[in-house]
């Protein structure tokens, strides 16, 4: 008796959970175009807030090809065209842009407009994007699709600048009276986001609009994967075509033909902490780089997916290598016996963050590398936001850490200068050094590319001098791609995936 | 302590309604101060979720700060979110800025359907440990001790690495079954058997070990006599025992809504337990505060729950006091439990022995991954280290601290399970805490420290132990040995010493044993909050999580420490079992 009446309540009860309680999308929100030749694509960083460019989430509007800014980053790191046909500089502060004739996803046109609307927005938004944290930028409509942008200090970037997707230009109906902003049919790009599932899954189609085509998927299905090893299961299960950042410990299960390696412009170093502790010592530093020059770590730790670092800058940053500087001028190291002796009853603390998985795992190799050399260490595992406070307050006395060295700029001077100069937000090294911060001012002020870069290396030169870091690796990406689909981008930024050619074959 | 003589179920709703709440109100209190406590600036957390490579610098802090009105201090923020609650606002999330309400409540309702299969796997496979013992016993054909091995062995295997492997083997390499997700019915099945296995295990070997004695009352062997059917003695044993057992459903599954992160990270299941988490460590208070009063709702509604379905289980001899004690019959202990003991000992002497000739920490970046051999009897891990040698010179520190842990969180639940009024309400409050948010809380208050894993799963664990003993001491005392005791003049003390304690003390070590193996991966899970041990410290938990992605391409490097984890909990349970026997 009372075992069927429980029975009953319990089924009861289970209905209308089981009914309602899986995740969303299973609603028939495909936009009736079937499934046939969707690309579905497991991606790693959910969005979080709800796909605003002005958050992390606005990679993830360049990577499914949702939104476009003026222009766009090309092969070669210079700036392209995309929403602005042609640009010219008038004087250091003064730029005119061209825009093509192009229609937003609602079906309203593109117009010098929305795009002082649109940039308008961005510089209000709070917090500010980091593109525009060290800019102010102003922009005019000076008639139906011309723009013209004004900076208060000479920014010979700008055209990098604005392929940033924080700059994307959205339609007037993004932007709503609270401050959020919606990219969902209000961008430009080839596909359009039809329902975005919280955290979870996002449905997008094809855009029959788009002014360069219409792209060759009918449409994309996304799901938000946030653990590497269920992505790689995805992926391998048949469940994904495209499965982005596959760790290194997953690549090697991945069928060669699925496994697809790209340089990224992220590179791991050991950080050293100048202004406190035993490292405001050179000699010191400089027994701390040695220890740690010529260890394996990228066949070991990092499986073979990573390239022996260069300097600050790897592979992934095309001219880094031609105009590569040597150091000179580094301090003499200490020799073990004296390491010893200076350190004598003190701790070397060497902080890593969990956050990728092979930094903890450097940092281990790391931690007996400096024992050899005399250093007594002490390992400090944690979280990263477990710890920023206490790294940027100078708490430790080195870090293994994993940085992107070209930021949403696009430029490698923003990295350079809030990590090495003396006033850098986030000099986690707190290096003071006169010449480093006069070799990156002095890069800074370049606008000519090619100079630009050939500075940008000098300062390079500078940095490693004064062994505040230790370039370790340079990362490479594996991009998990089912062997039937074709003209997936692998792109060293992480700035795009799926672009108008990328299909099912 | 509340020891006295008493109708056991008097109601004392009042009581109990006011400790859930005070219970309650303290917790939400603690997770609303969490930023202030740490003093970890709220502002640079939300800044650093909401913008990986933004620069924190001192104008974007302000403007985030002023943005959430962090100047108003923790008191002003909670009272603005406990304002809303009435009109089911729960305000905006400090990261997404999206409402609170509907998030909680999505994950909240996929964590409740995860958590009803697990509860079915759980019931099952409960029901399969101990059905040998329901079949003989309903046929009086039980002579024999168990030793329990069988459920020692599920109940310590690590549910992360089930859910591995259930993913790998039936996702990707069978493909029956989505290898992750959450779309429909055909989602639930692998998560729910890698929560419920090693949760039915614990549960069934807790009941496996209570049903002898009711099949040997009185009228057990009447029923028997006059020819009742071995169903029904079998039914009337279970509502004998189940009450006792019904309260670590609690603990052990419906905390599961929250506690399941890892396996819902692996088959990438937007739970409850990943939110919270989530949450927490980004300091997104609305977010963290509404999952928290979600959870300790939850807890308190299934206490509710629960205690009805015991007290209608019981019955009328509940209010009467005319419960007969439970007592265990004199069973014979198996044979081979003897050789099962010994050889569990050899193997972890051998290990420690071995291992401790090694040197663990010696990094070979040439010899990584190695599968075992001569050299390496049991392989090495991704940086070339020596499997055996960590395991050898780690077990010592996980069993020593797993057991301390265990001691004082059993200790303390058998204090506040003897004065069950008070700690009815607190017990389902914290029954259903993460101990990873425990943990958050005390990293803030002590920074990290070696000492901080314990201490958090101290201030969760206890739990179970107060759930069992306040089930096990209601229905002691409503037995009639207890009023004659009173009658013939026995005070306090010596209810609790001859009568009480060691009525409840048995199965508490039992449950005890069987929760040794969570204990040590729930202490290793605290590591990336700098709780317990730094690696490279050796350490079976690390072990484990640090090696889960090799599972497949290195099954050796999860083996080994599981299997060494699966053989100190046999050890344990077999070994209390010998020393039951010996005692009886």
């Amino acid at each position: 008796m009372r075992t069927t009446s429980r029975g009953l309540i319990a089924a009861l009860a289970l209905t209308p959970l089981l009914a309602g309680c899986f995740a969303p999308g299973d609603d028939g929100a495909t936009g009736g175009n079937g499934s046939q030749g969707r690309l579905r694509i497991a991606l790693a960083i959910p969005p979080i807030q709800a796909l605003s460019p002005y958050s992390n989430d606005a990679t993830l509007l360049s990577k499914l090809s949702v939104a476009e800014g003026l222009t766009v980053l090309g092969k070669n790191g210079a700036a392209a065209p995309a929403l602005a046909k042609s640009w010219k500089q008038d004087n250091a502060t003064t730029w005119t842009f061209e825009l093509r004739k192009a229609e937003f996803q609602d079906g309203t046109p593109l117009t010098a407009k929305s795009v002082v609307d649109a940039l308008g927005h961005a510089g209000a938004a709070q917090p500010k994007p980091r593109v525009l944290s060290d800019v102010t930028l102003t922009a005019k409509a000076d008639d139906a699709d011309t723009v013209t942008l004004t900076t208060k200090s000479p920014d010979p970037v700008l055209p990098l600048r604005l392929a940033s997707p924080a700059l994307a230009i959205l339609s007037a109906k993004a932007y709503a009276k609270d401050g959020t902003v919606s990219p969902v049919g209000t961008g430009s790009g080839p596909f359009v986001i039809k329902k975005l599932n919280g955290k979870t899954s996002a449905t997008l189609d094809r855009f029959d609009g788009y002014w360069g085509g219409k792209a060759k998927a009918p449409g994309l299905d996304v799901t938000w994967i946030p653990d590497g090893t269920a992505r790689a299961n995805a992926l391998r299960g048949g469940e994904a075509d495209i499965a982005e950042w596959i760790p290194t410990s997953q690549a090697k299960l991945l069928t060669a033909g699925t496994r697809h390696v790209v340089s990224s412009v992220r590179t791991d170093s050991l950080i050293l902490n100048t202004g406190k502790g035993m490292f405001t010592d050179p000699g010191l530093r400089a027994a701390a780089r040695e220890a740690v020059e010529g260890t394996d770590l990228v066949d070991s730790v990092f499986g073979g997916y990573a390239d022996p670092a260069q300097g600050l800058f790897g592979p992934a940053v095309p001219w880094a290598a031609d105009l590569r500087v040597a150091v000179t001028g580094r301090a003499k190291a200490a020799a073990p016996a004296r390491v010893k002796a200076e350190t004598q009853g003190k701790t070397l603390r060497l902080a890593a963050i969990t956050n990728r998985a092979e930094l903890p795992e450097a940092a281990t190799v790391l931690q007996q590398r400096l024992e050899k050399a005399g250093f007594t260490v002490k390992l400090d595992v944690r979280e990263y936001t477990q710890m920023e406070a206490g790294l940027l307050a100078g708490r430790y006395d080195a870090l293994v850490f994993s940085r992107v060295t070209l930021l949403d700029t696009g430029d490698a001077v923003a990295y350079l200068a809030s990590d090495f100069t003396s006033d850098g937000v986030y000099n986690i090294a707190r290096l003071k050094d006169a010449g480093v911060d006069k070799a990156i001012r002095a890069a800074a002020a370049e606008s000519d590319t090619e100079r630009r870069h050939q500075k940008i290396m000098k300062a390079e030169a500078e940095i490693l001098r004064t062994d505040a870091v230790v370039p370790l690796v340079h990362e490479r990406v594996v991009q998990g791609v089912a062997a039937d689909v074709e003209g997936v981008v692998l792109d060293p930024r992480e700035r795009s995936l799926v672009d108008l050619d990328t299909h099912l074959k | 302590m509340a020891v006295a003589h008493l109708p056991a179920a008097r109601p004392y709703t009042g009581r109990l309604a006011a400790g859930r709440a005070l219970a309650g109100a303290a917790l939400l209190a603690a997770v609303a101060t969490l930023p202030w406590l740490s003093g970890s600036d709220p502002a640079r957390t939300v800044l650093r979720a909401r913008s990986a490579d933004v620069d924190p610098t001192p104008a974007q802090l302000a403007a985030v700060r002023e943005q959430l009105g962090l100047d108003e201090g923790p008191w002003a923020h909670l009272a603005h979110w406990l304002g809303g609650l009435p009109r089911g606002d729960a305000g905006v999330s400090w990261v997404s800025g999206a409402p609170v309400m509907p998030q909680v409540g999505t994950a909240l309702s996929v964590s409740l359907t995860l958590m009803l299969g697990a509860f079915a796997v759980t019931a099952l496979v409960a029901g399969l440990v101990c059905a040998r013992t329901v079949f003989l016993g309903a046929r009086r054909r039980l002579r024999q001790d168990r030793a329990g091995a069988t459920a020692a062995v599920l109940a310590s295997l690590p549910k992360f690495l089930l859910a591995s492997v259930l993913a790998t083997v039936f996702g990707v390499w069978w493909g029956w079954f989505p290898s992750s997700g959450w779309e429909g019915p055909q989602s639930m099945l692998l998560p729910s058997l890698a929560l419920g296995i090693p949760s039915g295990a614990m549960l069934g070997g807790m009941l496996d070990q209570a049903l002898p004695a009711a099949f040997h009352e009185p009228w057990a062997r009447t029923a028997y006599a006059v020819g009742l059917p071995p169903g029904r003695i079998a039914q009337g044993a279970l509502r004998r025992t189940l009450p006792g057992i019904l309260p670590q459903l609690l603990p052990t599954v419906v905390a599961l809504v929250g506690g399941a992160v890892a396996v819902e990270k692996i088959f990438n299941i937007p739970g409850l337990g990943r939110l919270s988490l989530d949450s927490a460590v980004a300091q997104d208070l609305p977010v963290l505060q509404t999952a928290t009063l979600a959870l300790v709702l939850l807890g308190v509604c299934a206490g509710i729950v629960i205690r009805a379905l015991r007290h209608a289980l019981l019955g009328r001899t509940l209010l009467d006091g005319a419960l007969p004690a439970l007592h265990r019959p004199p069973l014979t202990v198996p044979s081979s439990l003897r050789w099962i003991t010994v050889a569990c000992a050899l193997v972890l002497l051998a290990l420690v022995t071995a291992g401790l000739l090694r040197d663990p920490l010696q990094v070979d970046t040439t010899a990584r991954l190695l599968s075992p051999s001569l050299d390496h009897p049991l392989g090495t891990d991704a940086l070339g280290r020596d499997l055996l040698a960590r395991l050898g010179h780690g077990a010592l520190r996980t069993a020593g601290v797993a057991l301390a842990v265990t001691a004082v969180s059993a200790a303390t639940g058998l204090l506040l399970g003897l004065a069950p009024r008070a700690s009815a309400g607190p017990t389902e409050v914290v029954s259903t805490l993460p101990a990873v948010l425990a943990g958050l809380l005390i990293a803030g208050v002590t920074g990290p420290s070696v000492w901080g894993a314990a201490s958090a799963v101290c201030a969760v664990g206890w739990t179970p132990y107060a759930a069992q003993t306040a089930a096990l001491l209601e229905q002691e005392r409503a037995s009639g040995h207890i009023a004659a005791s009173v009658a013939l003049g026995a005070g306090r003390l010596h209810l609790l010493r001859r009568h009480l304690l060691p009525s409840v003390v048995p199965a508490l070590l039992r449950n005890a044993l069987l929760r040794l193996p969570t204990t040590v991966l729930v202490l290793a899970s605290l590591g990336f909050l700098g709780l317990g041990e730094q690696p490279p410290t050796p350490e079976w938990g690390r072990l484990l999580s640090e090696n889960q992605p090799y599972a497949e391409l290195a099954p050796w490097t999860v083996l080994g420490p599981a299997a060494a984890l699966v053989v100190l909990s046999v050890l344990a349970v077999t070994a209390s079992v010998r020393g039951r026997g010996k005692g009886a």
